[in-house]
């Protein structure tokens, strides 16, 4: 029974991260109908970002935090400006083949600069902390970065629900057309959308830099399960992707513990195949 | 002035001759996930290259003591890498590319035994050498290929090695270990390792398998991973991973309080001088089998030497898995030498019937068996200490003792 208890808390830990990275990708993916390859990328420039601030200067990757999500959003909003732009009229293929360049860009040029090795935070002020509740081990980073990616998500949600810029930036996924008919304007919110999703992925980034090794394709794996994430949860649906990120955590933690480790991705897989065979739009899709 | 023509002309031969250059491909990961290991065996490459090219009178190898190939009038080396990216498809395109439009003579590579396999599956086709360093699947030597040669201990011999190890361990400090449990990347490296500890524990009845843990390439966390092996209770845990992934089960060992006796590593992630780097104190007492250790240089001048040049170009020390890759130059360049050609059959007449002087390993030789095997066996078993990799056994090449039981993680 500990054993089950241990599993789900890891499970909610893990999915956890996994929404914030999609919730950065349901944004720019889900409304505004741009796929964003270079995603995961951005999350591995926020990781070294944190990871020289505390080599340099020592600087806890808490204290980086503001810094890395700036630097970021500042890609996402550049990478608008200098590359979506461009094909924002073009066929969607074009912006997909076009993000999918930058992200070979992106890594090629990280690995010039910082070296193909394989770096870690080695101390903050949360490595190596843990709390035991009765036999359940939980690793404060780990908790931390759960915490932070739920209040991050939780802010999002509020910020599209609740602000009139919110609320321009789901009238603008809806119709663009009509957005601008009404005065809105979508330049503004294409742009802040992209900058935003890129805040989101940095802080996740940030979250991870303490558990998870920085290294130029860093980003590569949780970038491909955001994507699922983001599929599964419905499309531009925040809490969507939240939900479905800490399903695929619970699924990879559960399955692959019972059924074999070696599974643990293709049952989180499985269950998006089999989710869009019955609802295409997503569990919480519209 | 038609002799003096005819001198000229056989002078300026000579010189054409003196400058022609013998190429050799090099598949290595050089981005993708394994590009740091990837990038440091370029380096060692480079350093085998410039040896070959130069004269270095202080290193006692037979290609340093002039430029190029002596027995082909000087020729010299050069080394076409290529990146496979740690895709398979990759090397064999990369493979058959090299020796398509850059003519390459010879092969060597691909670190990766997934890459190694398909590369050198063209190489056969081809009919061309092709020499692997570090690959240590055993599958590879065991496809029957006429062309194929490997230098580092396949983990088939590790894997008696490591069982060795541990019986020397139980008789001389009775450690009292039992249970073995290994953890391996699921890809032709771990798989292969896994499967070859399932062969050779019957002939260690003292010891049983306890726990059998894959996990998938490109893994974000080991979370489950640690779990099931802390569930297992295994004294001595077998580890097939790359740097980052063994980072990271070091950390999680650390986080659930995983106190085995002993944790060996197959040739991977922890011979890389990044694990101590990495991990500082948490790194200790982490063992593995090497064909090298900085604490050997000492006793090793001509690997002192190599790795002086090795380490300016890479800002840390050779270890084991790069030294293998840089022998495995000298090697095929050697091999070339002596038979005085590039004719393909004339270099694999040396190959499988020379034997190779090799003083940078403990060995101090290579010789390639029928399968293509080296059957001196260069490893030695390290262990760190205060983040030195020191060699723990065999006796006659100890630095330091090993310590057959892990402290807990808090008395560190």
């Amino acid at each position: 029974m500990s054993m089950l208890a241990q599993l789900v808390v890891t499970g909610v830990l893990v999915g956890s991260v996994y929404s914030l990275v999609a919730v950065g990708l349901t944004l720019v993916w889900g409304l505004m109908d741009i796929i964003n390859f270079a995603h995961g990328d951005f999350m591995m420039i926020s990781m070294y970002t944190v990871f020289w601030l505390y080599a340099l200067l020592k600087w806890d990757p808490l204290v980086s935090l503001p810094i890395a999500a700036f630097v970021a959003g500042m890609i996402g909003l550049l990478t608008y400006k200098l590359v979506i732009k461009r094909v924002l009229n073009a066929p969607g293929l074009m912006a997909l083949l076009a993000t999918f360049g930058l992200s070979l860009f992106i890594r090629n040029l990280a690995q010039f600069l910082w070296s193909p090795n394989y770096r870690f935070v080695g101390e903050s002020i949360l490595s190596g902390k843990r709390l035991i509740i009765s036999d359940v081990i939980v690793g404060l980073p780990q908790l931390v970065a759960a915490l932070g990616s739920i209040g991050m998500t939780l802010a999002v949600a509020l910020f599209i629900k609740k602000t009139k810029f919110g609320k321009a930036i789901q009238a603008t996924a809806q119709s663009r057309e009509i957005a601008e008919l009404m005065g809105v304007d979508t330049e503004k919110v294409y742009m802040f959308t992209f900058a935003l999703s890129g805040i989101c992925v940095g802080v996740a980034g940030t979250l991870l830099s303490g558990i998870f090794p920085v290294y130029p394709e860093s980003g590569a794996m949780y970038g491909l399960l955001a994507f699922v994430i983001v599929a599964l949860g419905g499309f531009g649906n925040i809490w969507g992707a939240f939900y479905a990120g800490i399903m695929i955590g619970l699924a990879e933690t559960i399955g692959g513990f019972y059924l074999g480790t070696q599974f643990k991705y293709a049952i989180a897989f499985l269950i998006y195949l089999l989710v869009l065979q019955f609802r295409p739009k997503g569990l919480f899709g519209w | 002035m038609r002799k003096l023509l005819a001198v000229l002309v056989v002078l300026l031969s000579f010189v054409v001759m003196a400058q022609e250059v013998i190429k050799i491909g090099a598949i290595f990961p050089l981005t993708g996930a394994a590009a740091a290991t990837g990038v440091k065996i370029k380096y060692a490459v480079e350093v085998a290259q410039e040896i070959i090219n130069g004269v270095y009178p202080e290193i006692n190898l037979s290609l340093a003591k002039s430029a190029g190939l002596p027995n082909l009038n000087g020729a010299k080396v050069q080394f076409v890498f290529a990146d496979h990216q740690g895709n398979p498809e990759l090397a064999m395109a990369e493979a058959e590319r090299l020796i398509r439009n850059e003519k390459v003579v010879a092969l060597i590579g691909c670190y990766q035994s997934s890459c190694t396999k398909p590369a050198s599956q063209i190489a056969e086709k081809y009919g061309i050498p092709f020499v692997a360093g570090s690959s240590s699947s055993a599958a590879l030597t065991e496809r029957g290929l006429k062309w194929f040669f490997r230098i580092a201990p396949h983990d088939g011999m590790e894997t008696v090695f490591f069982f060795n190890y541990l019986r020397y361990l139980n008789e001389k400090y009775n450690a009292n270990i039992k249970r073995v449990a290994v953890v391996y990347i699921d890809n032709e490296y771990g798989v292969h390792a896994a499967l070859m500890v399932k062969e050779k524990i019957k002939d260690f009845p003292e010891f049983s398998l306890v726990a059998d843990v894959k996990y998938p390439v490109s893994a974000t966390n080991v979370d489950i991973e640690v779990q099931k092996i802390k569930a297992a209770k295994p004294d001595a845990i077998f580890h097939a991973s790359y740097i980052g992934d063994m980072t990271m089960f070091v950390k999680k060992y650390k986080e659930f309080n995983v106190v085995p006796k002993v944790v060996l590593s197959y040739c991977g992630g922890y011979q890389d001088p990044q694990f101590v780097v990495n991990l500082g104190k948490d790194a200790d007492y982490f063992a593995g089998t090497n064909a090298t250790t900085p604490a050997l240089f000492a006793k090793m001048p001509i690997l002192s030497k190599i790795n002086e040049m090795y380490k300016a170009k890479s800002g840390v020390d050779i270890d084991g898995p790069t030294l293998e890759d840089f022998a495995s130059a000298l090697v095929i360049a050697e091999a070339i030498n002596i038979a005085g050609t590039t004719e393909p059959e004339k270099i694999l007449e040396v190959l499988k019937t020379h034997t190779f002087e090799a003083p940078y390993f403990v060995s101090e030789k290579i010789k390639f068996g029928p399968d293509g095997q080296n059957i001196y066996s260069a490893s030695v078993m390290t262990q760190i200490f205060n983040g030195v990799y020191e060699a723990v056994w065999p006796e006659q090449y100890q630095t330091h003792e090993p310590v057959p039981q892990f402290p807990d993680w808090k008395k560190r």
